[in-house]
């Protein structure tokens, strides 16, 4: 297991130093696999597969094209892709701000979604606990993870449902 | 190289010609260290599963989105008259140009949906920890990037529900102080969605943004090559 470690940790460069008996070693102790021809065979079959569930989905459901573009005619709801979702109600949920002045409503949501992706940049830095990578030894981290993860998931069903 | 057999890992070559041109090759380039490195003497960790997989079928997406996209603008213009009709032709009259809009359509679905996937199993597994640290940054970049390729992507077919959508898209940062109304200005190219922003979304769409997301991409993988995969937890 130490050895395993040893090797899972060096950089691509000393990987690819380690002289051939040892990397002979390394895959007949099942710690590595070839590159070719397992490797890039089971790429391309991944790739085969996703190319597949492209195919079937366009088949299935084909690309949907609305109607042309109206300037004069304001739809009656106006709702996002389901991606922007999330952020769409935001906006929709900084209107309650109106408490704190008139400026606040338009103001809070796109600064709170600036807030957010900016702790998302900011995890390696945030997270000072740098040893640690098993998920149950990081319950602090792994909490904030799922709140965040529901609060994403909530927020773009009530973006949609609202 | 003089020899009587190629050893290419597994593969034996003793054809005189095919070694002959493979010496010809390897005199002037050295393609054979290139080869045995990065292919035939080449060894993955064997722990990799699943989840792991995520982030190679991101990029696999990225390059079907800039193949497919590449077809679709064979056919559409990018004009407020003919862009919605040259799109409906590509999906009714150009040969398997249904199957090609709904690939790049669904794609850029799935796309999103890999790259959170690969977001969550990076997170969840600590990967973005020391040494780590900048590859995370680098991959929020990269997901940022995905997003605003969809939002530029979206307005293109120039529908209703795109053109509307784009409306309220390009309101939103207005409410910011000082800059916002600029920044509305900048995106929209005027005061109202028209020819100017679709024009500009177009050229957002196909040339800024892939090319800096390509190069992004680079850089991601640099980095991965550099640190090596992530180890066993």
């Amino acid at each position: 297991m130490a050895e395993q470690t040893q090797y899972t940790k060096k950089k691509e460069c000393e990987v690819k130093a380690l002289p051939m008996e040892e990397k002979k070693r390394l895959v007949r102790e099942g710690k590595a696999h070839w590159f070719f021809p397992g490797h890039i065979i089971e790429q391309i079959v991944l790739c085969g597969f996703v190319v597949l569930i492209l195919i079937t989905l366009s088949t299935v459901w084909p690309a949907h094209l609305g109607e042309k573009a109206d300037p004069f005619d304001t739809p009656d709801h106006i709702k996002p892709e389901w991606y922007f979702l999330a952020a769409y109600y935001s906006l929709r949920l900084a209107e309650y701000t109106d408490f704190m002045g008139a400026w606040a409503p338009k103001i809070m949501g796109i600064v709170a979604q600036q807030v957010a992706v900016t702790i998302l940049i900011l995890v390696p830095f945030l997270d000072r606990n740098v040893n640690e990578r098993r998920p149950g030894k990081r319950p602090i981290a792994i909490a904030l993870g799922i709140l965040a993860a529901l609060m994403a998931i909530v927020f773009t069903i009530l973006g949609a449902v609202v | 190289m003089d020899i009587e057999t190629l050893h290419l890992g597994p593969i034996k070559i003793k054809n005189k010609i095919a070694i002959r041109l493979f010496s010809a090759l390897d005199d002037r380039l050295g393609v054979k260290e290139i080869l045995d490195d990065e292919v035939f003497e080449k060894i993955v960790p064997a722990h990799l599963g699943f989840w792991s997989c995520f982030g190679g079928i991101s990029f696999f997406l990225f390059i079907s989105q800039v193949l497919t996209g590449m077809l679709l603008m064979v056919y559409y213009e990018p004009t407020i008259e003919e862009a919605h009709g040259t799109v409906a032709m590509i999906m009714n009259e150009v040969p398997f140009g249904w199957l090609i809009r709904g690939a790049h359509a669904w794609g850029s679905n799935l796309m999103l949906v890999t790259i959170m996937i690969h977001m969550v199993k990076i997170y969840v597994s600590g990967i973005y920890k020391p040494p780590r640290e900048l590859n995370w940054v680098v991959g929020v970049t990269l997901f940022l990037l995905t997003l605003g390729l969809s939002f530029t992507g979206y307005l293109l077919p120039w529908t209703q529900l795109a053109y509307w959508a784009t409306v309220v898209g390009t309101e939103t940062p207005a409410a910011l102080p000082y800059v916002g109304e600029y920044i509305r200005y900048a995106m929209r190219g005027g005061e109202e969605i028209g020819q100017v922003t679709l024009t500009r979304f177009f050229a957002i769409h196909v040339m800024l943004l892939p090319v800096i997301t390509a190069s992004v991409i680079g850089l991601h993988l640099i980095q991965i090559r550099r640190q090596g995969i992530a180890g066993p937890m």
